[in-house]
């Protein structure tokens, strides 16, 4: 069985792994939403901005990513002020995972607010509303209730992601366990992990079954 | 807010004036030409087969869809002039807007907010666009409910409503903004035949009431009760026009009367 300095271990590994994911999740929704906003506008240069910004995200490995702004990004500052720099690396983690889910986020966000018929920002825009005002009285609550099930989908890739983290010298579940199972031989110490992971994921979906309902309200009989 | 005040009677009088207007899609002209005036407090009925321009007129009106070329007047100021497809007269941004309110619309599919309540539906754009007191606009909106004959569904989701309550919702919404010109783009072609008469009545009603309407309808018997004038489009022009006795009666035009042939 685990000693209680174990325990305390493993709870403070998971304790990290959902704060990442939280932080990813919060920042990724905000700042996906100006990202989706500048996918669908029609100003080229916030277009193309946006489009880069998705394209560079998506396209490369998060575990790469965490590379850049981890190991990359000291040396840059060093090469550029000649001083040095030392990140955090539960900040270097936030930074990373919020910058890789607003990608994320802003793609699945696009398709919420393009799934919205016309008729919704023409009716807005007929009632003297500045396309502004229709966006955000309108079409992104409308988005809400589209989103709960693609966003659950996504924080729970987030979540089991976040195990990427042990590369930077974080201590989070997985690497905890690993710590454990390499010292001592025993392999039990990964079925905890999955337990952990597999307790946080079924909470999730939970929540977000119940989100999902209530969202929908308005669109049942 | 700054209201240029009408430089002459007849200003006053002719609530919406368009002079030539012309629309392309690509390379199909939808409008070849248009002109009409309307009168204050006139009811007037465009009719016309499908594909005939008649929507995209109406749409054009209230900047749905940005004309081509020519000039709309709203109570005899200038609210877009275009040529080519670029504007002309650049129109205060602000005063732009408050033309825009004093054009009510209703659409064919209703397009009410799913996730606003009915009451929510009717406030949302005049706390929104006029800042209005939220308290006073809700009474004001009840008002509006109860003379559409819906106030007891005040706080259902349009969800919960047949398409004809809420093309009545929507009717309401629309006067909650205190327009000064209402334009219906067929708004009983997506009801049930049953339904049609409530948002009719509704209709009949506010022409009653003195508002000035643009009606594009399939319902030539209502424009023949409430019209005071009928036009007749197609193939993007204004074909024939008079009163309801005149053009849908006593037709002269050839193709005003196979179409009325057709559809009565």
């Amino acid at each position: 069985m685990l000693t209680s300095t174990q325990g305390w271990a493993i709870f403070h590994g998971s304790i990290l792994t959902v704060e990442i994911a939280l932080v990813a999740v919060f920042f990724g929704v905000i700042l996906g939403i100006i990202v989706a906003l500048g996918r669908i506008s029609k100003n080229k240069i916030a277009n193309a901005l946006s489009w880069f910004y998705v394209w560079f995200f998506r396209g490369t490995p998060l575990l790469l990513q965490l590379f850049m702004v981890y190991f990359a990004v000291p040396i840059i500052y060093l090469n550029v002020t000649g001083s040095t720099l030392v990140i955090d690396p539960m900040l270097c983690a936030f930074v990373t995972f919020s910058l890789n889910s607003t990608a994320y986020m802003a793609e699945i966000i696009r398709a919420a607010i393009e799934s919205i018929p016309e008729g919704q920002m023409e009716a807005a825009k007929a009632l003297g509303m500045s396309y502004h005002q229709a966006m955000r009285k309108i079409i992104i609550p409308q988005t809400f209730k589209r989103l709960v099930a693609p966003l659950g989908n996504e924080l729970i890739m987030l979540l089991k992601d976040t195990s990427l983290v042990s590369t930077i010298a974080l201590f989070d579940v997985l690497r905890t366990v690993k710590t454990m199972a390499s010292s001592t031989g025993n392999w039990v110490y990964y079925l905890y992990a999955a337990a952990i992971y597999l307790f946080l994921t079924t909470v999730l979906q939970v929540i977000f079954d119940k989100l999902e309902k209530r969202f929908g309200a308005y669109e049942k009989r | 807010m700054a209201i240029d005040q009408p430089k002459n009677k007849d200003a006053v009088d002719t609530m919406v004036e368009v002079r030539n207007i012309t629309k392309y899609f690509g390379d199909l002209k939808v409008l070849k030409g248009i002109d009409f005036k309307v009168k204050r407090g006139e009811v007037v009925c465009i009719i016309g087969p499908s594909g005939s321009g008649k929507s995209t007129m109406l749409r054009c009106l209230n900047q749905l869809e940005r004309i081509t070329d020519g000039e709309i007047y709203i109570e005899g100021e200038l609210m877009d002039q275009r040529k080519n497809d670029k504007t002309i007269n650049h129109i205060d941004a602000d005063r732009l807007q408050q033309l825009r309110c004093d054009l009510g619309m209703v659409f064919q599919n209703f397009n009410l907010f799913p996730h606003l309540n009915v009451i929510e539906n009717v406030t949302v754009a005049p706390i929104t666009v006029l800042k209005a007191n939220k308290e006073k606009i809700t009474k004001r909106g009840l008002e509006l409910l109860d003379m559409v004959g819906l106030k007891d569904r005040a706080y259902e989701y349009p969800v919960r409503l047949s398409g004809g309550q809420q093309q009545r919702v929507a009717i309401a919404r629309a006067l909650a903004m205190n327009p000064k010109i209402m334009l219906f783009d067929e708004p009983t072609s997506a009801l049930d035949p049953e339904l049609v008469g409530d948002v009719l009545a509704t209709m009949r009603q506010l022409a009653d009431d003195g508002m000035t309407m643009i009606i594009v309808t399939h319902e030539i018997g209502f424009a023949r009760e409430v019209a005071d004038r009928v036009i007749f489009m197609d193939d993007g022009v204004i074909c024939e026009e008079g009163t309801p006795d005149e053009v849908i009666n006593h037709p002269k035009e050839e193709r005003t009367r196979s179409f009325l042939k057709k559809i009565l």
